[in-house]
């Protein structure tokens, strides 16, 4: 089934009448982002892996495009070319195809070009509530359009995030960490390295060099290692210079002499991780692991529990809705709560919805300052069918 | 499509040796029909094949699109050119030449780098100094783009290079290449080195079958006598 089968074209259009008439109600604004973006700024902050599906093309002018891969980034340029200063508060909602390569062999329920119908909440500096508002307008979304079975899921990135400041792990450990945080295996023999002396070691780099090299001395260490290549027949080729080579030579001598991660937090984010359990339970389950350890998770704790509440006050039901510690979008800029509407028919595999806190996206794509944001969106091929019964 | 088996061969040099090689001493000699440039074949224990010589690539294409049963071709070529190649076509021997890595080669200069996760590292500050991201040069687009997100990297930028790709880093279009090496000696020549955990294939010449070739019984049975030729 995809959205280029004509006879499914008017009923997707009913559906989506009846979808956006649920967010104009909210008083979301309906928008059109342009479905060509340019290629750069959107494959910057998009993940690799949907980086790798997107449909890339040169145009006469030798302009690098794309057709776009999903709604939220154009939406947020939308409002970057309406808001140059980003100072304004902004409410959008749109209904609109979107494409990713498909290979042959993957599910017919996730064609090429799908649409997708969603809304984005730009500016609105109370976050707990502006979260719990957009799950809950893309919960009263899927129901109009007749979806009954469904279980919620949800993740926090700023959670972690504030785990690893919390154990001072160092923030170059931080940024491996988070990017192997989607593959579980990958991501627990990470852990394993960081807390072991030998893994750590920098076998490439000879010990009597290694020696000789101060970090609080650079100029002296760029010297020592310019020596270093030029005895060994080693001419600096590329566009590194021998400074920057330097550099980081530097920070990874003194990771070597840092202290491993200890036990203790090694343990502590593996148990963090495995937590699974209904939203409060879980909240109740954070506390009892950090607490026992000593460590305090500061405000993103509280703005957790803030947002359970506000969910409840919005009328979500948590019966069916489980907290997964590692549980993430693949997206490169979600940044706090993330979220998905999956049914047991599609395996949890391809949810029927989700989306996500960004904070930092409106930045990375050219605002002057951060600007809060979250949003989500509706696949509706999936979502009809879904309500059909037809998977 | 006929009721002919259709087999392709590489055809032009040791690639298709080697396979021509192989076939004979499993006593299924291939023989070209007609003119000794032309790029048809047979086999005499099999008349009912058709042998095909084509270029590695354009039998890869050809196993893709099910316009033939069987071929001799790269691996690397193969995983490279069919998305999702394990769900299309089958990978049924390798065949012991054409042996080739696809590897991740970074300047040899850059002694703070050996592992692919150290190129995410550098790699936001390299943006910030030169105002671009890192590229890499490669003819293997979707093997890099897959080896690179399974190891984290996301940081950097494809530039396609469709020869001498060892070249570019020192020629500065490009900052680090993935690209196939045998001995490694024309990298050592480039003054580049491979990453720790930078080799994405181990590739050799593959006999593969097409999931999508038109599989009558009989088509069936020639596929199977080859494999049991070919395994004997």
């Amino acid at each position: 089934m995809t959205a280029e089968a004509v006879k499914q074209f008017q009923d997707l259009e009913a559906q989506a009448d009846a979808i956006m008439a649920v967010f104009s109600d909210a008083g979301y604004e309906y928008v059109a982002p342009a479905i060509i973006q340019p290629a750069d700024v959107f494959l910057d902050v998009v993940g690799e892996s949907i980086r790798g599906r997107t449909y890339v093309f040169t145009d006469p002018d030798g302009e690098e495009l794309c057709l776009r891969p999903d709604m939220t980034v154009p939406t947020a340029r939308l409002y970057l070319e309406r808001f140059p200063e980003a100072d304004s508060r902004a409410r959008y909602a749109y209904n609109g195809a979107a494409f990713r390569f498909r290979s042959a062999g993957d599910a017919a329920i996730d064609p090429r070009e799908f649409r997708h119908a969603g809304v984005e909440s730009i500016g609105g500096m109370e976050r707990d509530i502006e979260d719990a508002k957009i799950l809950a307008i893309l919960i009263e979304a899927v129901e109009s359009a007749g979806l009954k079975d469904y279980r919620l899921k949800f993740g926090d990135l700023g959670l972690f995030q504030a785990l690893l400041n919390a154990l001072k792990v160092p923030k170059r450990w931080q940024t491996r960490l988070r990017h192997q945080f989607w593959k579980p295996d990958t991501f627990r023999t990470l852990v394993q390295k960081l807390s072991s002396e030998d893994e750590r070691a920098l076998s490439n780099v000879p010990k009597e060099l290694q020696e000789r090299l101060d970090p609080s001395k650079p100029s002296n260490a760029k010297k020592e290692l310019g020596a270093y290549l030029e005895a060994n027949n080693i001419p600096l080729i590329g566009a590194r210079t021998l400074a920057e080579i330097t550099a980081h030579l530097l920070e990874e001598v003194e990771d070597v002499r840092t202290e491993p991660l200890s036990t203790e937090a090694a343990n502590l984010i593996e148990s963090y991780v495995g937590i699974t359990a209904p939203p409060r339970a879980a909240g109740a389950r954070i506390e009892d692991l950090v607490s026992e350890s000593g460590i305090d998770l500061g405000a993103e704790i509280d703005a957790f529990r803030r947002r359970i509440d506000r969910m409840s006050e919005a009328g979500i039901d948590f019966a069916n809705a489980e907290f997964s510690a590692e549980f993430g979008r693949n997206l490169e800029y979600y940044t706090g709560l993330v979220f998905e509407i999956n049914v047991d028919s599609l395996n949890g595999r391809l949810p029927i919805a989700g989306g996500g806190r960004y904070d930092d996206l409106l930045k990375s794509i050219g605002a002057s300052h951060t600007v809060p944001g979250v949003g989500g969106a509706i696949h509706t091929e999936r979502l009809m069918a879904a309500v059909r019964g037809e998977l | 499509m006929s009721d002919k088996f259709i087999l392709a061969i590489p055809s032009k040099g040791r690639l298709m040796e080697k396979a021509l090689a192989q076939f004979e001493e499993c006593g299924l000699q291939i023989t070209k029909t007609g003119h000794e440039r032309g790029y048809i074949g047979e086999i005499k224990e099999l008349p009912q094949v058709e042998v095909s010589f084509q270029s590695a690539s354009e039998i890869v294409h050809f196993l893709k699109n099910g316009r033939i049963h069987m071929g001799v071709t790269g691996e690397d070529l193969t995983r490279e050119y069919i998305t999702n190649a394990d769900a299309r076509v089958n990978f049924l021997k390798k065949l012991g030449f054409g042996h080739a890595d696809v590897v991740v080669a970074i300047p040899t200069c850059w002694i703070d780098v050996s592992r692919m996760i150290d190129l995410e590292e550098i790699a936001s500050t390299f943006r910030k100094r030169h105002g671009r991201r890192m590229r890499v040069a490669t003819k293997y687009m979707n093997l890099t783009r897959g080896f690179f997100s399974k190891c984290g990297v996301m940081n950097y930028r494809i530039v396609e290079s469709l020869g001498a790709t060892e070249g570019t880093p020192m020629a500065g279009t490009a900052d680090l290449i993935v690209d196939i090496t045998s001995t490694g000696t024309t990298l050592v020549a480039n003054h580049l080195k491979i990453l720790d955990d930078g080799v994405i294939l181990e590739s050799e010449a593959n006999l593969i079958s097409s999931k999508s070739a038109d599989w009558t019984s009989i088509a069936s049975e020639i596929s199977n006598e080859i494999i049991a030729r070919l395994d004997a």
